[in-house]
């Protein structure tokens, strides 16, 4: 997601216990998974009932809702996913796995997914899911007259169900591609066949929801009924989340838990405010999501504590150009401005323990990432003839801009630096704040000609898939893409590896040439990948951290310590 | 008749005030740069659901008639919808807050009177004396402090006491009273400092009146002095001081409740400025414009009915 949906919203739990059903599924994703278990000698948990886990939601003071269809905010993304559930879950290889759905099969052409619902499903108020209220909990996503749109999250991420556009975009009244055949049946159409489907599916768009509970009143989600792992007992405004476990959890409830409460943490200070509380014990889990680490200042400080972890996320920092505005409508200039940043000097600023060099764009651990890429390596000579070749007016005036958060001011004052000194241009910095930055890139993308010579933005991703960085983010034309790279060779490429099923091979191949045209014309210049950077109580066990975040494979299995 | 003559022209005046506040915080929100449905939609581009949010908020519509809008609005006791927290009415967060702020400000409020007032008295009775020259320079030192100093060197203190394994106060949040402690001790600390000084200052001036002296003169003891003679005459500044200390409480409370996370009024302020979520600013500005105002003319008031020689035009 972008930065002007303000947070990397994939934060995505899952219950592992059956096998993948699908051959069509993405390749399992290998990333150094961090498994938080108990130490040697540490009791793992007390008597079952009394447990307390309570954990930090950096970032936001208060959700504006709890609809599933309307967060995307990731801690709140985090919160919806213990209340609600959907058809399929990750496990902690983040492949894609049952949850409400007990198995599902997929048609010859690809394009028709049956789903069978499991026998006693039931959302937490007691009544049975039926395969109604799973085809209402996605038509309501998507419907303009439930405040989907073709804006919202719905339209996103579920844009590949057959008549989900029309109805996104008022054109029809009802969802042509999803049907229930009967109670327990439900049958999804695709538009084009396409590999990540389940993965768009597991995100809470694709959340189950009550019919009777969303009817009920404009602010229903205040007391939500769903189909995860626990309820929602107490929303203490402004402070914090207090929710209990759901006796109707199909796998069944956490009882060793008596809560689990997700403490608000917002504003600039929120991450400080949370490591300070950690230290005094008030909360259990910190920096968890990863745009909200613990902040840098603290992290040698921390690092080599037993209860701290950095683990590597689909994250990357990137600075991307307008290649439609001089001077960078010209690639040369581009790669000129590639090569001379040394990507070194970024990571001994933000720390070894934190950071990451990335000189591609498909992080380590997505499916593709094994394939090489050759990148632009940090070569300030080369750089120099490079930008002598495109006959570079070096008193033209280059401006970069960026939201101000978290070290983006440091890193741009290096860049800054590495600019002048390798390039002996001076580029000025625009600091904005979030939402200014965020509205100057809309701008850049509808009218590129007025728009923003460079930016630096971030990409976290929705699902481990490479086409959720390159096609998502590169296309000619896709939302993401705000400096208007084009290739048409590109296009082919990724539009062919779109709808692969049948050859990941071959698939993953496209994605690679495409990625390495992109780096070559520098569609991005990605510079380095964040670390999660969070703190857990050496009490709490059974968290797993993977690339896309925390997953909890088994609530079961998750351990804290008894509170009165 | 001429007491009510007086309030009548107080609450005449608080109108006038209110109606700037209304409108100057009005015109900054419609000029400042920035458009907030463009915000509240993010990168999605859906010129349909623009249009109707614009509309939906009334964004459609020349300045004036927003304005005026807006006023008739107040008048009802609708502040209009959040832009953050999409359609939500702007009283409803704003009164969630509202009970933990006005806690807070009067527990604050207490403390200071209930330490400050004894210490300046004290020390005005002992004038001179190394209690009284300590005394004020501790309470010159809590005064002059900014509150976020204080507050950070008080949590640095829990963090310690905790790794210590000693029993600590929380350092964020709200609800028992262990949740009260910091923040109520770090708000206090400024007007208690200035309360003591006043009143000492008060004391000391009333102390030195012909009618003590005469009080002393006709044998009544030092502490009848004190008490049912000077303290009466020296408290009336202070009442005239406290109106506008509660509005000092009231704004102070915008840092503490921010950094002790206290979900109060001036934690939603904070955190709607950051946000850009200006029909919550402009609501908080008129709320606590409000405030003032009230307690201005309620502290004129008390002094006119405490001072019969106070003739107010």
């Amino acid at each position: 997601m972008t930065v002007s949906k303000s947070n990397i919203p994939a934060v995505l739990t899952g219950l592992g216990a059956a096998a993948l059903v699908m051959s069509a599924c993405a390749t399992p994703v290998s990333v150094r998974t961090v498994v938080v278990t108990a130490p040697p000698g540490v009791a793992p948990g007390a008597a079952p009932g009394k447990q307390v886990l309570r954990w930090a939601l950096e970032g936001i003071n208060e959700p504006s809702t709890l609809d599933p269809a309307k967060a995307s905010d990731a801690p709140v993304v985090f919160a919806t996913g213990l209340i609600f559930r959907g058809l399929v879950q990750l496990d902690a290889q983040l492949r894609v796995i049952p949850d409400g759905a007990a198995s599902w099969t997929v048609s010859d052409d690809t394009k028709t997914y049956t789903f069978k619902l499991r026998d006693n499903l039931k959302f937490s108020d007691g009544s049975l899911v039926t395969a109604d209220d799973v085809a209402f909990s996605i038509s309501r996503t998507l419907d303009p007259k439930t405040g989907g749109g073709s804006s919202g999250n719905g339209a996103y991420y579920l844009t590949n169900i057959l008549g989900a556009d029309d109805l996104a975009g008022g054109k029809a009244s009802t969802l042509q591609g999803v049907k229930a055949l009967d109670p327990k049946t439900l049958e999804i159409k695709l538009k084009n066949p396409s590999a990540y489907f389940l993965y768009q599916l597991n995100f809470i768009t694709g959340y189950i929801l009550s019919k009777k509970n969303v009817t009920s009143g404009d602010k229903w989600y205040e007391k939500p009924v769903g189909t995860g792992p626990f309820v929602l007992s107490e929303w203490q405004h402004n402070q914090k989340l207090v929710l209990t476990p759901n006796p109707n959890y199909w796998p069944g409830a956490p009882n060793q838990f008596k809560s689990v409460e997700l403490v608000f943490y917002g504003g600039d200070q929120g991450s400080t405010t949370a490591f300070n509380d950690y230290q005094t014990g008030q909360v259990d889990v910190i920096g968890s999501f990863g745009q909200n680490p613990i902040p840098s200042q603290f992290v040698p400080q921390v690092k080599d504590q037993p209860d701290f972890h950095s683990a590597p996320q689909f994250v990357v920092r990137y600075v991307a150009f307008n290649n439609k505005r001089a001077p960078f409508d010209n690639a040369q200039v581009r790669q000129a401005f590639a090569k001379a940043v040394d990507r070194s000097k970024i990571v001994q600023l933000l720390g070894e323990a934190s950071v990451r060099s990335q000189a591609r764009i498909l992080p380590g651990g997505i499916p593709g990432s094994e394939l090489p890429v050759q990148a632009l390596d940090f070569d300030a000579a080369g750089a120099k003839k490079l930008l002598g070749d495109a006959k570079f007016d070096p008193a033209t005036k280059v401006v970069i801009s960026y939201g101000t958060e978290g070290d983006n001011a440091k890193v741009l004052e290096l860049l800054k630096q590495q600019w002048q000194d390798n390039l002996g241009v001076d580029v000025t910095l625009e600091p904005l704040e979030l939402q200014t930055f965020s509205q100057k890139l809309t701008d850049t993308y509808n009218d590129p000609t007025k728009g923003l010579q460079a930016y630096y933005s971030v990409w976290g991703a929705d699902y481990p898939d490479p086409q959720n960085w390159i096609s998502q983010q590169l296309r000619t034309g896709v939302g993401n893409n705000n400096g208007a790279y084009s290739n048409a060779d590109f296009d082919k490429l990724v539009d062919a590896a779109d709808v692969e099923i049948k050859d990941q091979a071959k698939r993953l191949q496209g994605y690679n040439k495409a990625e390495q045209l992109a780096i070559n014309e520098v569609g991005w210049l990605p510079l380095f990948s964040p670390n999660t950077s969070s703190m857990i109580k050496p009490y709490v066990t059974g968290l797993v951290f993977t690339g896309q975040g925390v997953v909890i494979p088994d609530w079961s299995a998750v351990r804290s310590i008894e509170r009165s | 008749m001429f007491f009510a003559q007086f309030v009548v022209r107080r609450l005449a005046s608080l109108v006038f005030v209110l109606f700037s506040i209304t409108f100057l915080t009005f015109i900054v929100g419609y000029l400042a740069p920035g458009d907030p449905v463009q915000a509240m939609m993010g990168a999605h581009r859906d010129p349909d659901t623009y249009a109707r949010l614009r509309h939906e908020y009334g964004l459609d519509r020349p300045w004036l008639e927003q304005y005026t809008g807006y006023v008739k609005g107040v008048l009802r006791g609708d502040l209009g919808k959040s832009y953050r927290y999409a359609g939500r009415p702007v009283w409803e967060l704003v009164q969630q807050g509202m009970g933990t702020s006005a806690a807070l400000g009067l527990a604050a409020l207490a403390v200071s009177l209930v330490i400050g007032l004894p210490v300046g008295v004290i020390a005005a009775a002992r004038a001179g004396s190394t209690f009284d020259r300590l005394s004020m320079i501790v309470m010159l030192a809590i005064f002059s402090i900014p509150s976020f100093v204080i507050a950070g060197v008080l949590q640095i203190a829990q963090v310690t006491l905790f790794k210590a394994g000693l029993p600590n106060l929380p350092t964020s949040g709200w609800g028992e009273l262990r949740f009260w402690v910091l923040p109520v001790v770090v708000l206090s600390g400024a007007s208690t400092g200035y309360m003591a000084r006043l009143t000492r200052s008060t004391v000391l001036e009333t102390l030195d009146a012909d009618y003590i002296r005469t009080a002393r003169a006709k044998g009544a003891t030092p502490g009848r002095v004190l008490v049912r003679h000077a303290l009466r005459n020296a408290l009336i500044p202070i009442v005239t001081v406290l109106g506008p200390s509660v509005a000092f409480v009231v704004v102070g409370s915008f840092v503490v409740e921010n950094v002790f996370r206290v979900p109060g009024v001036g934690f939603i302020a904070v955190q709607s400025i950051g946000t850009r979520d200006y029909p919550v600013i402009q609501s908080v500005t008129l709320l606590l414009a409000l405030t003032v105002v009230l307690m201005n003319v309620l502290a004129d008031v008390a002094y006119t009915m405490l001072d019969p020689r106070i003739r107010t035009t």
